[in-house]
């Protein structure tokens, strides 16, 4: 029977091999998207639509400053870049430079208009009853340097009130200009070239980012002397990715190295090394050839979690080996030993991994499947396997090593230790009191994540250079139609001006800047008649020797389709969320913003429209699943408990959950005296110290108090794997996995030290048994 | 903002020709006075005006009008603003202002002699007329023509750039005389430097 059940899983690792070796060979695909890891669990659809909006455009857009001191020399590189990464099918458009004959377009949709169309600054001046400002602007532009209009303008709008409100139109980067085709800008003896474009792919797609950074590489290095600075989330993505990936290697590297010698210093001998590889290597492959049939892709970050897998799936190995130490034990007796401990300790690790999937993040979907598959994996091939394998004969412990164990041993049972254990307990209280008075949390996504620095730095150039300030924050307007929209917009204009006034915002995108309201179209009407046309228009007339003028008449008003229709800019459309029978939704961009606690608020009173912060709102996400995570704790306890109370009682049950629970208590405090901040991944990281914990409380129980100084040896083996692999996570540069593995480096030894505790619950075990 | 772009032109062109007769150098100060007379179309009588200018490489231009409207024109790199009586009244900064940045680019190589640039947009045709040079400049593209709103622009050189006139799609004329013009050497005055400072 066991032959058959070898024999079968045998062909399972062969299909696995084959789909995974398949998988490689065609190119693994990888995901680098940090948010891809983040839950989408915004409970208004149209605030996530808009997220989702906002967040693709910023994903997919590249941003490329060329720069040179020779204009005509950055307007070639320029050109040779972007002609290189049209034609190479990496952009899907160039955005943000309307043609001449869009521009010329929409000057004639606007202007049968012009009398609704101001700009709000002399909206605000012919409010207040300034309508003198307006002519005498008007005569400087008719008397100034050449002139800046020219007859029949003045002659249609005589108080040039048209030309004012197209210069105020909200056009993003203010600092470029349409230049020769390119938006430019001149900066100490340098001409500025901007380049901005919507990639055809994803952006990432480690694939996508293989293929273009190295040709855009190459094509900047064909242009010497010319300085090309790149903004983009691609870039962001590829430089994350490669440091996740090195960071990867290394870990395994020596998370594998450092196993490896335990295993060849502990048991002398090749053969456990082996095979402790077979089952290492055979749990990954299945991990990776299951979690690409279930998920389609696999995240860079669940590899990088996978990779502490091997630290855990030698465990087993570690275990089964361990019983080599053991005198009363031959070849044939090892697994009939150790199966009940293995098995209890795979389902209770299984069980810690699978709470992971109860988390609303995706990327710890897949983490969880990784590892439960891969535990799996290199639990069945220890048990099915190891014994058609094992020639491995007793082997004697050091005496030192028997010493220590026994010690530990001991002191948690023998009674010459209870004054020792009173104190350390009194010393845990204290721990606990300094370590709680000083926990802190931390929850911005910003602080979790590693961005390259290099590239920030270019970003913060090209934002400085170009006046690139787009942040991601918006808000959302939305009504029963497009005027009663518009309305809204505009009355949020009104206020975010203040805050532009006010030096707290640069500056907001809106529909309504680029055409007002119906009513205010009409407003705008009544106020040129009665602030200029009615008072004013005859003298000034007399003043500069105009004959007649040629008003604008139209009763109707400018629609926004009409302006969206001519699309002389690529960003307008996207402003328009929906518009449908059931209602119209536009988005307000903001660039500049340096308070958002106060757009929050400005937009409180005002029905209909929401402010979105997805930074802050990730960040709070991260707050409120901090406090899930913990929840999770004690349903992942609450799941193991079972288990546990089915083989040793209730009691013994309680025993064995006693040292994991502990290390879970001490580890925050232990992290709050050393500065670290407890964060959402610290709480991930306690499920983990739970069910490793339990683990080796299991492995201590299954001892049924003998007290054996190998089974202590195995299980700091077994420990020290794990400790070498996630302990390896505390050295990480991305802030979230050092959080994750400072957690596990001092959560797992706790547990260790503390495992023995759990040792007497095997006698209960044992009497319940025999009773 | 196309109306501008011409202008530029026109302050291109007259440095232009200034490097003809002798280049501007840095450190040196073209001033003198001037009338502007517009012709324009639906305007019964010609709108005139005159004031003072100042040219100061590097820096920018500066036109005052005096009568009988008065109203300072600055124009940088950074664009045009106007102000009267000290309050701006308008300003239009480069990136509004398609070409014009670009043109200003072009006036060190103009100010140094080089007419490459402007080649590369006009054709220059000269002739002599009495006791001027007269430059003739066309805009060598049909699109340029229409963006920069100029149909020609030609150019009367004595030893300084004496009149331009200026000929508009829409019909419109403008004659720009200059008189009275010295170049000084030495650093603009603290008025200049304070009109140039408010335009950036």
């Amino acid at each position: 029977m066991r032959r058959i059940a070898a024999i079968c899983w045998l062909a399972v690792v062969v299909l696995n091999v084959c789909y995974a070796g398949i998988s490689i060979i065609r190119g693994l695909p990888l995901q680098t998207n940090i948010l891809s890891l983040l839950p989408s669990e915004e409970q208004d659809h149209v605030v996530q639509q808009a997220k989702d909006l906002v967040t693709r455009e910023l994903m997919q857009r590249i941003v490329l400053l060329v720069s040179h001191e020779d204009p005509a020399q950055a307007r070639s590189a320029a050109a040779l870049i972007q002609d290189g990464l049209i034609s190479k099918g990496f952009l899907l458009s160039v955005v943000d430079v309307p043609s001449m004959e869009r521009i010329k377009e929409l000057g004639s949709v606007y202007f049968p208009y012009r009398s609704g169309l101001l700009s709000d600054g002399d909206r605000e001046v012919l409010q207040q009853g300034r309508g003198d400002d307006i002519v005498r602007r008007s005569l400087s532009q008719v008397y100034g340097f050449s002139g800046t209009v020219d007859g029949r303008l003045i002659a249609r709008d005589p108080f040039l009130l048209f030309p004012a409100f197209l210069n105020s139109l909200p056009v993003p980067m203010s600092k470029l200009r349409l230049d020769d085709g390119f938006l430019s800008t001149h900066e100490d003896g340098k001409t500025n070239i901007l380049l901005t474009g919507i990639l055809s792919d994803d952006s990432a797609s480690l694939t996508f980012q293989r293929k273009l950074i190295p040709q855009l590489d190459q094509m900047i290095a064909s242009v010497p002397d010319v300085s090309v600075l790149r903004l983009g989330a691609i870039f962001f993505a590829y430089s994350s990715a490669n440091l996740a990936l090195s960071e990867t290697a290394v870990l395994s590297f020596v998370s594998l190295g450092a196993s490896f010698l335990l295993l060849i210093l502990a048991f002398r001998s090749a053969r456990p090394l082996f095979l402790a590889m077979l089952a290492i290597g055979v749990g990954m492959t299945c991990a990776l050839s299951l979690c690409l049939v279930w998920f389609g892709e696999i995240h860079v970050a669940a590899q990088l979690f996978g990779a502490s897998l091997i630290g855990v799936a030698v465990d087993y190995a570690l275990i089964y080996f361990g019983q080599a130490f053991c005198l009363h034990h031959n070849v044939d007796q090892r697994l009939r030993r150790v199966f009940p401990g293995l098995l209890l300790g795979m389902l209770t690790t299984v069980i810690g991994y699978a709470t992971l999937a109860l988390s609303p993040f995706p990327g710890l979907h897949q983490v969880a499947l990784f590892s439960c598959v891969g535990l799996i994996a290199s639990f069945l091939t220890v048990v099915l396997w190891f014994p058609y394998f094992d020639r491995l004969q007793f082997l004697s412990l050091p005496v030192r090593m028997r010493r220590i164990a026994t010690s530990l041993w001991q002191f948690w049972s023998h009674t010459r230790f209870s004054s020792a254990r009173f104190f350390v307990f009194v010393g845990f209280i204290v721990l606990c009191i300094s370590g709680y008075a000083r926990i802190f949390t931390d929850d911005d996504i910003r602080n979790q994540q590693s961005l390259n620095a290099g590239l920030l730095l270019q970003q913060s150039e090209i934002v400085r250079i170009a006046g690139f300030s787009q942040s991601n924050q918006f808000f959302i307007v939305q009504g029963d139609n497009t005027e009663s929209v518009m309305r809204l917009e505009e009355r949020l204009a009104d206020r975010l001006a203040v805050e532009v006034n006010s030096g707290r915002l640069v500056n907001f995108v809106s529909p309504s800047r680029f055409v007002p309201s119906a009513e205010r179209q009409e407003q705008n009407r009544q106020l040129v008649y009665s602030q200029l046309l009615k008072e004013r228009l005859q003298a000034y007339k007399e003043q500069i020797g105009l004959d007649a003028v040629i008003l604008d008449e139209r009763s109707d008003y400018l629609g926004l389709e009409r302006v969206l229709g001519v699309g002389a800019f690529g960003f307008m459309p996207k402003l328009v969320l929906f518009n449908s029978s059931a209602g119209v939704g536009h988005i307000v961009v903001l660039e500049g913003v340096r308070d958002p606690r106060s757009l929050r608020m400005l937009a409180n009173d005002i029905p209909g429209i929401r402010f979105v912060d997805p930074t802050a709102d990730y960040s709070s996400l991260f707050a409120v699943y901090r406090q899930r995570a913990l929840v999770l704790i004690f349903v992942s306890a609450g799941l193991m408990f079972p288990a546990l109370a089915w083989r040793y009682g209730w009691g013994g049950g309680l025993r064995v959950t006693l040292p994991p629970v502990l290390a879970l208590v001490l580890t925050p405090a232990c992290m709050a005296l050393l500065g670290q901040p407890f964060t959402f991944f610290s709480a991930m990281a306690l499920v983990l110290v739970l069910s490793m914990g339990v683990d080796y409380a299991v492995f201590c129980a299954e001892d049924s108090g003998s007290e054996d100084p190998a089974v202590l040896i195995s299980v700091a083996l077994a420990m020290l794997t794990a400790l070498l692999s996630f302990g390896m996570l505390a050295m990480s540069v991305t802030a979230a996995v050092k959080s994750f593995g400072l957690t596990m480096a001092i959560g797992l030894p706790l547990a260790y030290l503390l495992a023995p505790i759990g040792g007497k619950a095997g006698i209960v075990s044992r009497r319940v048994e025999r009773g | 903002m196309r109306r501008f772009a011409f202008s530029a032109y026109l302050l291109l062109a007259t440095f232009a020709v200034h490097a003809q007769t002798g280049t501007l150098k840095n450190g040196e100060v073209l001033r003198g006075r001037f009338v502007q007379e517009r012709f324009l179309v639906g305007f019964s009588k010609p709108v005139v005006s005159e004031g003072s200018f100042a040219l100061l490489p590097g820096f920018g231009l500066i036109w005052q009008a005096e009568s009988p409207f008065p109203v300072m024109t600055v124009i940088t790199g950074n664009g045009l603003v106007q102000s009267v009586d000290g309050s701006e009244t308008a300003r239009l900064t480069a990136s509004r202002l398609p070409f014009l940045p670009r043109l200003y680019d072009m006036l060190s190589g103009a100010l140094t002699g080089n007419l490459l640039a402007l080649e590369n947009e006009f054709s220059v045709t000269s002739a002599a007329d009495g006791r001027f040079m007269r430059l003739r400049l066309e805009p060598k593209r049909a699109d340029a023509a229409s963006a920069l709103a100029i149909v020609s622009l030609d150019i009367f050189i004595d030893r300084f750039v004496e009149r331009v006139e200026i000929l508009k799609p829409g019909g419109d004329r403008d004659r720009l005389i200059f008189k009275n013009q010295i170049l000084h050497k030495g650093e603009p005055t603290n008025a200049e430097l304070r009109a140039l400072g408010a335009a950036k």
